[in-house]
């Protein structure tokens, strides 16, 4: 049975639990929220499990009828609802203090993602559209040069991590704007590096804009929460 | 916790509400042409058409996820690729309610004493080969085949035939 994609789900968690520990050692997660790494894996099985349903509906499965092919994540989990359910996840979990819990997981998520797309190491799933550029890749025994698309999609993904963790250290003026920022760049991230992935249809672009404009939305909501309370 | 036993919870009836209707009725079509390895090695060798072949069988459950993948692929790259599927071990009702159920269009030929994957080199089920034409092997997926590996190793045998 094939398990790397399994692996590659495993390294997210391991690289977002770090980044939970590094802030939890920074001080920066909010004592009302509770254990970020329960969020975190919480929110990583409800992203899974949706997402690998949702593909299965929408390939025809009926998961009621076929259980066991619930466990075959590598035959399609859907990207759009997977980020969905872990979102709702979260919004559930951490629903009494939810912009400062969103704010603190906003570096392990973006850190996992990143491990989630290094995670193509394991299954030699890296390359993407043909590149004439000087670090393009070619698979074994093709003269085809490509993109190493996955492994810009995690160089992006760690440093807008470190770039959120940067921000947090320094201090959120608008409670929530941390976390709505690092949900709008994870949507700008896929969009940006989806031409170079070959895929079956266009991908799924209008979910990476929904989290654009979502972290849009959420960034002037915290900036507006902020002004109207009292200093 | 119990927060999430209510998502799984509301996850699952969510799925139960959409999924009723998925049913097992189609209508089962003709049997498969039954073939060995001879075959298909003599169809590899000849054709100029890249080839790809998917080795299957009714009672796999990976099967059952990328069948549809392939039905996709077929349906958007059927003129350029040829799409061949291999029953293995199987029986012919099994092969043919399998075939209904997920709506293939693609070819698909009968092997029950494993024959083809013997030759070819692989074992159990799925296995997928990208051939290009004249049947030199580009890339061989053993287990489950994810879109991307599937997209990728179809435009691999696109560009290999458009640079030759």
């Amino acid at each position: 049975m094939e398990f790397t994609l399994l692996w590659a789900a495993a390294t997210g968690v391991a690289l977002a639990l770090l980044i939970a520990q590094v802030e939890k050692r920074w001080g920066l997660i909010p004592s009302e929220t509770g254990s970020l790494s329960d969020l975190i894996v919480g929110a990583a099985v409800a992203g899974l499990l949706t997402g690998r349903l949702a593909a299965m509906i929408i390939t025809g499965t009926n998961p009621l009828t076929h259980p066991a092919d619930i466990l075959i994540v590598r035959g399609g989990v859907d990207t759009g609802f997977a980020s969905l359910g872990a979102l709702t996840f979260v919004a559930v979990a951490a629903r009494r203090n939810l912009p400062p819990t969103i704010d603190a997981l906003g570096p392990p998520a973006l850190a996992g993602l990143a491990g989630w797309h290094a995670g193509c190491l394991y299954r030699g799933a890296c390359l993407g559209t043909g590149s004439s550029l000087p670090w393009a890749v070619a698979q074994e025994g093709s003269n085809v040069a490509r993109h190493p698309v996955e492994i810009y999609a995690a160089l992006l993904f760690l440093a807008a991590a470190a770039l959120v963790l940067w921000w947090l250290r320094r201090g959120v003026r608008w409670v929530g704007a941390a976390g709505a920022t690092a949900l709008g760049m994870a949507g700008a991230i896929r969009l940006a590096t989806e031409s170079m992935r070959p895929s079956l249809g266009p991908g799924p672009v209008g979910w990476y804009l929904a989290a654009i404009a979502t972290g849009i939305i959420g960034i002037v909501g915290a900036r507006a929460r902020a002004r109207s309370l009292p200093r | 916790m119990r927060t999430f036993c209510l998502v799984v919870a509301s996850t699952v009836a969510a799925v139960a509400l959409t999924g009723c209707g998925a049913g097992d009725s189609q209508p089962i079509g003709s049997p498969l042409p039954p073939t060995d390895a001879a075959e298909v090695l003599a169809l590899l060798e000849s054709t100029t058409q890249p080839v790809i072949i998917n080795v299957w069988a009714s009672w796999c459950i990976p099967c059952r996820s990328e069948a549809p993948l392939l039905e996709r692929a077929h349906a958007q790259f059927g003129d350029d690729v040829r799409f061949l599927g291999v029953n293995v071990a199987d029986t012919q009702d099994g092969a043919r309610r399998f075939i209904a159920e997920f709506g293939l269009s693609f070819e698909n030929l009968f092997d029950a004493p494993r024959s083809v994957p013997a030759a070819l080199g692989g074992s159990g089920v799925p296995l997928t080969y990208f051939f290009a034409p004249g049947g030199e092997l580009v890339h061989f997926q053993p287990g489950v085949i994810d879109e991307r590996t599937l997209a990728l190793q179809l435009d691999e045998l696109l560009q290999r035939r458009g640079g030759s």
